[in-house]
């Protein structure tokens, strides 16, 4: 049986194309490891600030239907 | 997720001088390192190929309130501290605990139901992991609990990465199972359960010498009770699969030495729920040892497919669905709504050891802010509040 695509899994495949696209084919250069001074940069990680994130999507967790995404293991509670 | 760990470690071997933000390079790259070794407590997975050079200790308060035109609701108040320490040079473990303290009363979600019930809850939450670095790899392992009266929760995880050898890529893997027991105090259910397994794929790329992104994809499997005890007219499916894509973008600006750090997320689960998250943030350094951070969030969901309106009846009372349907809510947050998040953090770097952190953040839900459609009739006004001060001490 066929499985209908619906509207919200057509903008994920586009958002994923465009990032792709974006990824592999901008004028970007990747780095040469003499050029990672930036990147090393605390506010430059993905998580900068573990315990800040860790309340902040607790809190989303109890008000929003969406949560993860970010990691597993988090374990739940019975606050949402 | 910081799988930049990779970039990291060639940046701690060259000479580049750091800019007037940070500390001299080898010192840069040990806080990057002690960053990329945080666990995230709740859900983060660390990436980064090389064990932390320093410990971390980090201590905060963080507080939430719930807020309704002219009535007192829920509010939070929860200490936590954090750990992080390397061992005998390929080690890694790291630790916290959070103690939630809940008071007041539950939000009036709907304009048109008046009632609203106290209640108070205490929940003490912890977690431990372990890694071990390889060259150009790592390995985590790692156990969480969460403990409240009416809810008791169990995690296990083990999460991988893998880097390119010029480490300007990293691939990242993660498997995680969740085992909660639920005993509410109404005695409604007696020791319900709800096991989920969670699957984690991820790549991070150092596109340039200013931009590193990521993207993530998640599958989760759950199955058991998922209605809310508490709530008249609430009977819901015992199975939820949610998938989730997360893109990630970290932009450093020269011309500044500001960082702009965006992220989108999409999710989609079996109730039928499709939510877009979209967030940005911006790393000003104000000075040498004073850095501002704005931030917005914007949040979109379309409803659960079992959720109904609620319709008041003065006579009947509270609200039931209309018909016979197999599974039904009346929860808003199953709702359809968008919402929007305005704040920033203050950071001071005091010395080499030392740093303080406060945060603000306003947080407000409209039906009619939902993105692509009406929202859901009826819903009450809600507004949040969270704050976080904090003190870090590295070692």
């Amino acid at each position: 049986m066929k499985r209908k695509i619906d509207r919200s899994s057509l903008r994920l495949l586009l958002v994923i194309a465009l990032l792709v696209s974006t990824l592999s084919g901008c004028a970007m250069q990747p780095p040469q490891p003499w050029e990672k001074g930036n990147l090393a940069r605390k506010e430059m990680t993905m998580s900068a600030d573990p315990l800040d994130q860790a309340f902040t999507q607790h809190i989303y967790f109890s008000k929003e239907s969406a949560s993860g995404g970010y990691g597993v293991g988090g374990g739940g509670c019975g606050c949402n | 997720m910081e799988s930049e760990g990779a970039v990291v470690a060639v940046t701690k071997r060259n000479t580049l001088s750091a800019s007037s933000l940070e500390m001299p390079i080898k010192r840069v790259g040990a806080i990057t390192l002690a960053a990329l070794a945080l666990p995230g407590v709740m859900t983060t997975v660390t990436h980064a190929e090389n064990p932390p050079e320093e410990g971390i200790v980090t201590l905060r308060y963080q507080a939430y309130k719930d807020s309704q035109p002219g009535l007192d609701r829920i509010k939070v108040n929860a200490p936590s501290l954090y750990l992080s320490a390397p061992v005998a040079g390929v080690w890694s473990i790291e630790a916290s605990v959070v103690q939630d303290n809940i008071s007041g009363a539950t939000p009036r979600w709907h304009t048109n139901i008046s009632g609203a019930s106290q209640m108070a809850d205490r929940r003490l939450a912890g977690d431990v992991k372990v890694t071990r670095y390889f060259d150009r790899a790592a390995v985590g392992l790692r156990v969480a609990h969460s403990d409240e009266n009416d809810y008791r929760s169990k995690a296990f995880a083990i999460d991988g990465r893998f880097s390119s050898t010029d480490n300007n890529t990293t691939w990242m893997g993660g498997i995680g199972i969740t085992r909660d027991v639920i005993n509410p105090v109404n005695e409604l259910v007696i020791d319900e359960r709800k096991n989920t397994s969670e699957f984690l794929l991820g790549v991070t790329q150092a596109l340039s010498k200013n931009d590193l992104a990521q993207l993530v994809l998640t599958h989760t499997r759950g199955r058991g009770y998922y209605s809310d005890p508490y709530k008249l007219a609430d009977e819901r499916p015992r199975q939820r699969n949610q998938s989730i894509a997360l893109a990630r973008w970290n932009h450093f600006i020269e011309g500044n030495d500001t960082t702009l750090r965006g992220s989108y997320r999409y999710y989609r689960d079996t109730f039928g729920v499709r939510a877009h998250t979209a967030q940005l943030e911006w790393v000003v350094p104000v000075s040498e040892r004073f850095i501002v951070t704005p931030t917005a969030r914007y949040y979109t969901q379309r409803a659960a497919s079992f959720y109904f309106d609620p319709i008041y009846d003065p006579i009947v009372g509270e609200p039931f669905p209309v018909g016979n349907p197999k599974f039904y809510s009346a929860d808003p947050r199953l709702s359809s709504y968008g919402a929007i998040t305005l704040g920033g953090k203050f950071e001071w770097r005091i010395n080499r050891q030392w740093s303080v952190d406060a945060k603000y953040e306003a947080y407000e839900q409209r039906s009619a802010w939902r993105l692509g459609g009406s929202g859901s009739f009826g819903l009450a006004p809600f507004r949040a509040q969270f704050v976080q001060l904090g003190v870090s001490w590295r070692f």
